[in-house]
């Protein structure tokens, strides 16, 4: 076991390596822009060469490359020339902010989607079954900007019961969070019934549960105790893979209701060329996907008894 | 007035008032020129309503009931220093901080404001600018003449990087003759120096500004507001000063909270629908119709010189060959294009960046769609088999890629497929004078020649088509210089048909713009320019 989880190790922090590589170099090549990024359109090419020598980028870009990996570990994300600050101060309550919304979406979305899922694969093909899969197909094909249209147009402009944007420009309101968490929620919630009641139906089918049927256990105690443990298996993995999506996958949400998130920080980051911003935001969304990959794996390794280490 | 006196003030009134006594100018064009010359708005609209019959409309001041905080959703951008400012939202917040000398109103016509009247010598080289007395910084500083030298050697200095550099072009240097006096002395003669001054960064800081850090956040300004809060992309908040008395009398708000709802029009809308905000910095023109259906807010509409120009950059092939750019233009349908593109929302363009609104604005024969001649020029230059070509354009607003795309539409049955590249707004704006083929956006400006000066003369900073025609320099240069709106109409007449026939842009239409409130906003005029008059605003409780 102890093996495996250091191969889990070196394996993602050499893929977090390769990506910093490629992440820097395709952003720092050409560092003309930069210069034109921070000076202006206007500026002069003497003023452009002047600005490039004095931040140290007219040296080897392995240099530069060095000297930004070891900042980046010790929390030194640059600055940022959009916010006009260090890109660490703008990051992490941004991060926290997403984090916020991730935290409410799990908190709904789990337990309905489990329930749903476990429900539907109970009884395979019965009409619960077709309904909620029905539900989750639909859901799940209603892509989110188009969602966020319609909650909006019934909610803010016709009902005029909630506010139209998230900003939490006076601090964190409850009623701000209703419409994003809600359209992340219609989104998500049916891929992870699906999954749920994928495995479950899997798991139903399974000869230990005839034998538990057949040997007279009360229906109830067979789905609590013997197949539900067993069924949680893959949707684990799939619960764990849905915290990358909600950190980088949900621009679409967080532009549309203005909410100030990590999502929409790194779409701004992206039109308006900010390097430094985009390297960190990039960075964080690479270590979040190799970490909830790992955690995944691990986690998947240590639910499921027929995977064993010697 | 009589004569003797109006020629005190310039020595063309009289005769200006005498072409609006024969009506050969209109009243507007009399009290926009007239009160560029010095005269006062009072003294203009008293003379304008004698002789139309049309009487004076006191500017809009504060009124209703002190106290208040208007909430705007409009960008909130990194700030710095006002003379480099490059987008209005970055000056409507300089400018509830720092004054400009001149403003220009809702009207289009420009009025005085730090400066408290204005007169110009005969051939309009020399300006001397008289400035308000009573003005103060808010660091308990008097605003005086070497405030205004300050800012005019900042903007003269090209290194600075300010866009004034090439908005006072003519301007040598300015000399403090007492304390409340400041004369420019120009080096050619330029009919728009205040309306340059009213222009969005030509705000004047204190004189130690630059000594200061040159920082917007640390530095006094003559303002009735002070900011108290800010994070880009976030929030802007400004309060009432209370360290003395404002120049310009009571103000009514307390605060102005601008909020960033970044980039998304359908975000800016839902605000202003849930009572979020008050106000919206703009709507697009699709939102337009969706307003007008909601009882609950205000819809403002304005009709401007704001624009957006398909330019070619006349020296990066294939549009080096006048030919193409000419066939490329001959496609064009303006009104087809005005309707598909913005919703019927304003006026068809004539490809020459003169608009209708513009007092020297001269009709000319309006461009007609002719796809036989497209092909025929196109055969011409060796592309008879058909043109492959690339615009450049920006991703926000839409109407700029949904015009391309339009265009692109219009190219096509001449054999002319165009590839429409939308770019994010950085990385378009970044090479925004490099584009072989780009669109690109024009803000409006009070007067025809402001434009052309900026964007056609040979070698200036923003000629992003790198047109060089010392023809057209020296036109412009005499129209600079004519007062006589007739002269400088039959000037501009020329200048447009020059840009006409060189075939350097594709302008297809002049936009009306658009934004929204709810009732409880008092005073708010849509300005061509969107400059928000935060002065007059006041707030009625809901």
């Amino acid at each position: 076991m102890i093996v495996f989880l250091a191969r889990r190790l070196v394996f993602m922090l050499l893929t977090m390596l390769a990506v910093s590589i490629i992440l820097f170099a395709m952003l720092e090549v050409n560092v003309e822009s930069i210069a034109v990024r921070v000076l202006g359109a206007y500026s002069t090419d003497t003023q452009r060469e002047i600005w490039l020598e004095a931040n140290g980028y007219l040296r080897p870009i392995y240099v530069r490359y060095i000297e930004w990996l070891g900042n980046f570990l010790v929390g030194d994300f640059g600055e940022s020339t959009r916010f006009n600050t260090r890109v660490a101060d703008i990051l992490w309550p941004r991060l926290g902010n997403t984090g916020l919304l991730a935290l409410f979406t799990f908190g709904i979305m789990i337990p309905i989607s489990l329930t749903l899922g476990v429900f539907a694969g109970m009884r395979e093909g019965s009409r619960t079954d077709r309904s909620i899969t029905f539900l989750s197909v639909i859901t799940t094909s209603v892509p989110e900007f188009a969602s966020a249209v319609l909650l909006s147009f019934i909610f803010v402009f016709w009902l005029g019961i909630l506010p139209g944007t998230s900003g939490f420009t006076d601090g964190f309101s409850l009623r701000e969070m209703i419409l994003p968490v809600m359209v992340l929620i219609i989104y998500d919630f049916g891929y992870v019934a699906r999954m749920t009641r994928a495995s479950m139906a899997e798991v139903m089918q399974s000869p230990y549960i005839r034998t538990a049927v057949l040997k007279g256990l009360p229906y109830r105690r067979v789905v609590m105790r013997h197949a539900l443990r067993n069924a949680l298996i893959a949707p684990f993995t799939v619960i764990v893979l849905q915290i990358n999506w909600l950190l980088s996958g949900v621009i679409v949400v967080e532009y549309f209701f203005a909410y100030k998130g990590f999502g929409a920080l790194l779409l701004e980051a992206a039109l308006n060329n900010d390097i430094d911003l985009i390297q960190a935001c990039a960075m964080i969304a690479v270590i979040v996907a190799v970490g909830t990959q790992t955690i995944a794996d691990i986690g998947y390794t240590y639910l499921n008894p027929r995977i064993r280490f010697t | 007035m009589d004569k003797k006196e109006l020629a005190s003030v310039h020595v063309a009134l009289p005769n200006l008032v005498e072409q609006l006594e024969k009506g050969r100018t209109t009243r507007r064009d009399f009290l926009r020129t007239s009160t560029l010359l010095g005269l006062s708005a009072t003294a203009a609209y008293g003379i304008a309503g004698k002789i139309t019959g049309e009487h004076f409309v006191a500017p809009a001041r504060a009124q209703g009931t002190p106290g208040g905080t208007v909430r705007i959703s409009m960008n909130v951008m990194e700030l710095s220093d006002p003379s480099l400012a490059d987008w209005s939202q970055k000056s409507n917040v300089y400018r509830a901080v720092n004054e400009p000398l001149a403003k220009i109103g809702a009207d289009n016509i420009t009025r005085p404001y730090l400066a408290e009247r204005w007169e110009a010598n005969d051939d309009l080289t020399a300006w001397t600018f008289h400035l308000r007395e009573n003005a103060t910084w808010s660091n308990g500083d008097a605003f005086i003449a070497d405030d205004v030298v300050a800012n005019i050697e900042k903007w003269l200095d090209e290194a600075h990087g300010s866009s004034n550099y090439s908005r006072f072009s003519s301007l040598e240097s300015a000399d403090a003759i007492d304390d409340h006096t400041v004369r420019f002395n120009l080096s050619s003669p330029d009919l728009a120096v205040p309306e340059s001054l009213g222009d969005y960064p030509a705000l004047i800081v204190h004189r130690n500004f630059w000594n200061n850090g040159g920082s917007f956040l640390d530095n006094p300004g003559t303002g009735p507001f002070q900011m108290s809060d800010y994070t880009v992309a976030e929030r802007a908040r400004l309060n009432r000063r209370t360290d003395a008395p404002w120049w310009g009398g009571e103000v009514m708000l307390d605060e102005i909270d601008i909020i960033d709802h970044g980039d998304d029009p359908s975000a800016y809308l839902a605000a202003l629908a849930s009572g979020q905000v008050d106000l919206l910095y703009e709507i697009s023109a699709d939102q337009v119709a969706a307003v007008r259906g909601m009882e609950d807010l205000e819809l403002y509409e304005t009709v401007t010189g704001q624009t957006g120009v398909a330019r070619f950059h006349v020296t990066s092939p294939p549009f080096d060959d006048p030919r193409v750019r000419r066939a490329i233009r001959a496609c064009i349908d303006h009104d087809v294009l005005l309707e598909l593109a913005f919703q019927n929302l304003g006026t068809p363009g004539e490809d020459h960046h003169v608009a209708p609104i513009h007092p020297e604005y001269a009709e000319l024969p309006r461009p007609q769609q002719d796809y036989d001649l497209a092909r025929s020029l196109l055969a011409e230059a060796g592309y008879a088999d058909g043109l492959d070509i690339e615009i450049n354009c920006v991703a926000q607003p839409t109407w700029e890629p949904n015009t391309c795309q339009v265009i692109a539409e219009m190219l096509r049955p001449a054999g002319i497929n165009l590839n429409v590249n939308i770019l994010p707004g950085g990385t378009y704006w970044d090479r925004w004078t490099d584009w072989p083929f780009g669109f690109t956006s024009w803000t409006h400006r009070p007067l025809g020649v402001q434009v052309l000066n900026l964007a056609y003369r040979t070698g200036v900073p923003w000629n992003e088509t790198n047109y060089s025609n010392p023809e057209f320099d020296a036109l412009l240069d005499q129209a600079n210089a004519t007062l006589d709106l007739e002269a400088r109409r039959a000037i501009t007449e020329q200048l447009e048909q020059i840009i006409q026939n060189d075939s350097i842009i594709i302008q297809p239409y002049w936009r009306a713009i658009h934004t929204a409130s709810n009732r409880n906003i008092n005073g708010f005029e849509l300005q061509p320019a969107r400059e928000f008059d935060f002065p007059v605003w006041s707030m009625s409780s809901s």
